[in-house]
């Protein structure tokens, strides 16, 4: 007697899961464990056997090689579970495939970034589900976002204390937002009627997100995490007038433009 | 159909009961069995305002526990033949007040027959400000001209508009009405407070009226007598246009126009 075999033993589908970035400035893993018993010493315990990807992008000065099982027996002796690895000199790849790692590139991958304490050799991140907070450090995603989709029609005023989020698409308020609001969108925000509290788009790092106003006067206003506040007052030529806003071309995309909006 | 209404404001000291007072007996003056529930439990004050506090045996909290019928509860008001007050207690906290509970009572004053049931909010945006608001058909948002009483009342709307029973179950919402108080279109005139055109375009809400800063209110409170039944002030004939206005009758705005005193006026003094 055997068990029935299903129609279909395996099948495949698409997932997305919220991994721990460990950025490795140094590949000896007994300074690496070093820094790890230091950042986690009273708390062996503080992950919790999360998936975990090693991040080698800040890495000085690319080793020749790297004691691949050591790293792993590292990180797994602190309850992470290293799945893969990226920005990897391409010439340590092989290697890190044998040691059972995936070798991913910077397409497959987004990251949000969060200012979380770096210590010298190993800092780890936190890829959130969330859309974390607007960074002190601006710093433009260098994944390509795919295009958003769904939009998110707002019919009613968002008031003081309302928090809406577009999530993976475009936000159109038809009734505008009040001081004390925040309104987040993975793509752009369209806003028709007073723009007057917290506007945060392209909040999983589209660049190419716009806010747009008929009536522009934000507390605060963001876009893939760049963004502006406006303590000095609104500039009079966009206060309360249509007004655009935009991260600025290739050679500058750390900074927010805001320019006037001419309707009809 | 009982419709019910509630005063509500975020801030304190705006002038809802003054408004819940007032209001509810200009609709028992038009001959509507009106209800005003108080639902500032543990800092009372409705009864005071509607000059009924010795009268006070039963109140709303004892009606939800059932330790008492809501007819004893009622108070039957001394200036207005359709108008009851339902106290609130001066003894419980907020937490006496159940969702269960205020449905029960609002579904008996149903029964009753009342045609308006007025739900007098407590400041705040807690337990008894949310109750006051949940089975609301239609909100009366009082203002004063001010930037934080705009900023709380924008609150409230929120509020209103995602923790009522209407926006639970994705009825047609309810109805938004804003009532600026406390309006001295001398100060306005001076810069030193918003204009009702400021006010109306920072939270874009219908306005149903404008009352002016008065002592009468002082007046009517002492007494116990609603502001509306003081007979030729100014608050009285504002409060009776916010009436005729809530019924669908066109009232021209007044009371919101400054004359600067003239000279013989400035010269023989009078205010």
């Amino acid at each position: 007697m055997s068990a029935p075999v299903p129609a279909r033993p395996v099948e495949f589908r698409n997932a997305s899961i919220g991994a721990t970035v460990a950025v490795l400035r140094e590949t000896r893993p007994h300074l690496v464990a070093d820094a790890l018993h230091k950042m986690l010493g009273g708390m062996p315990d503080f992950f919790n056997g999360e998936a975990t990807l090693l991040d080698f992008g800040e890495l000085g000065e690319a080793p020749a090689q790297i004691d691949w099982a050591g790293m792993l027996s590292l990180f797994k002796r602190f309850q992470l579970q290293p799945i893969g690895v990226r920005n990897l000199p391409p010439e340590l790849a092989t290697s890190a495939r044998q040691a059972g790692l995936a070798v991913l590139d910077g397409a497959e991958l987004r990251d949000r970034q969060s200012g979380g304490p770096a210590i010298d050799s190993v800092a780890v991140r936190q890829t959130p589900d969330e859309p974390t907070p607007p960074q002190p450090v601006p710093e433009a995603s260098p994944a390509p976002i795919p295009a958003p989709t769904a939009t998110m029609i707002v019919d009613r005023p968002v008031r003081s204390g309302q928090q809406v989020y577009a999530r993976g698409g475009d936000l159109v308020l038809l009734a505008g937002m009040s001081n004390g609001a925040e309104v987040i969108a993975d793509g752009s925000i369209h806003c028709y009627g007073p723009l007057r509290g917290r506007a945060l788009a392209g909040a999983q790092g589209d660049t190419r997100a716009r806010i747009i106003s008929t009536n522009f006067g934000p507390e605060i206003v963001s876009i893939a995490g760049v963004y502006k506040t406006f303590e000095q007052g609104i500039p009079a030529n966009i206060a309360g007038k249509p007004a655009t806003v935009r991260l600025g071309g290739d050679d500058n995309q750390h900074k927010l433009g805001i320019e006037p909006l001419a309707l009809d | 159909m009982t419709r019910v209404v509630v005063i509500t404001s975020g801030k304190g000291g705006v002038g809802k009961t003054t408004t819940s007072a007032a209001f509810a007996s200009g609709l028992a003056l038009r001959g509507f069995k009106t209800a005003v529930i108080d639902f500032d439990v543990g800092l009372r004050n409705l009864d005071l305002i509607m000059g009924c506090e010795r009268r006070v045996v039963y109140d709303f909290v004892n009606v939800i526990n059932g330790e008492a019928r809501l007819n004893q509860a009622l108070i039957k008001d001394k200036n207005c033949e359709n108008l009851f007050v339902l106290p609130a207690s001066q003894t419980r906290d907020k937490d006496a007040l159940t969702e269960e509970g205020v449905e029960k009572v609002i579904k008996e004053l149903e029964h009753l027959g009342f045609d308006y049931v007025v739900c007098d909010s407590p400041a705040g945006i807690e337990r008894g400000a949310v109750m006051a608001l949940t089975f609301a058909d239609e909100a009366i948002v009082t203002t004063t001209p001010e930037v934080s009483s705009v900023r709380d009342s924008d609150r409230i709307l929120g509020i209103l508009q995602s923790k009522s029973r209407r926006a639970a179950e994705g009825r047609e919402p309810v109805k938004e009405h804003l009532l600026l108080t406390r309006y001295s279109p001398k100060r306005v005139d001076e810069g030193e407070m918003l204009s009702y055109k400021d006010v109306q375009e920072l939270l874009r809400v219908p306005l149903i009226g404008v009352i002016p800063e008065s002592e009468s209110v002082l007046h009517a409170s002492n007494q116990g007598t609603p502001a509306i039944h003081l007979k030729g002030t100014d608050v009285s004939e504002a409060y009776t246009d916010v009436v005729a206005r809530f019924l669908g009758e066109d009232r021209p705005l007044r009371f919101v126009n400054y004359d600067k005193p003239g000279l013989i006026k400035r010269l023989f003094g009078g205010k």
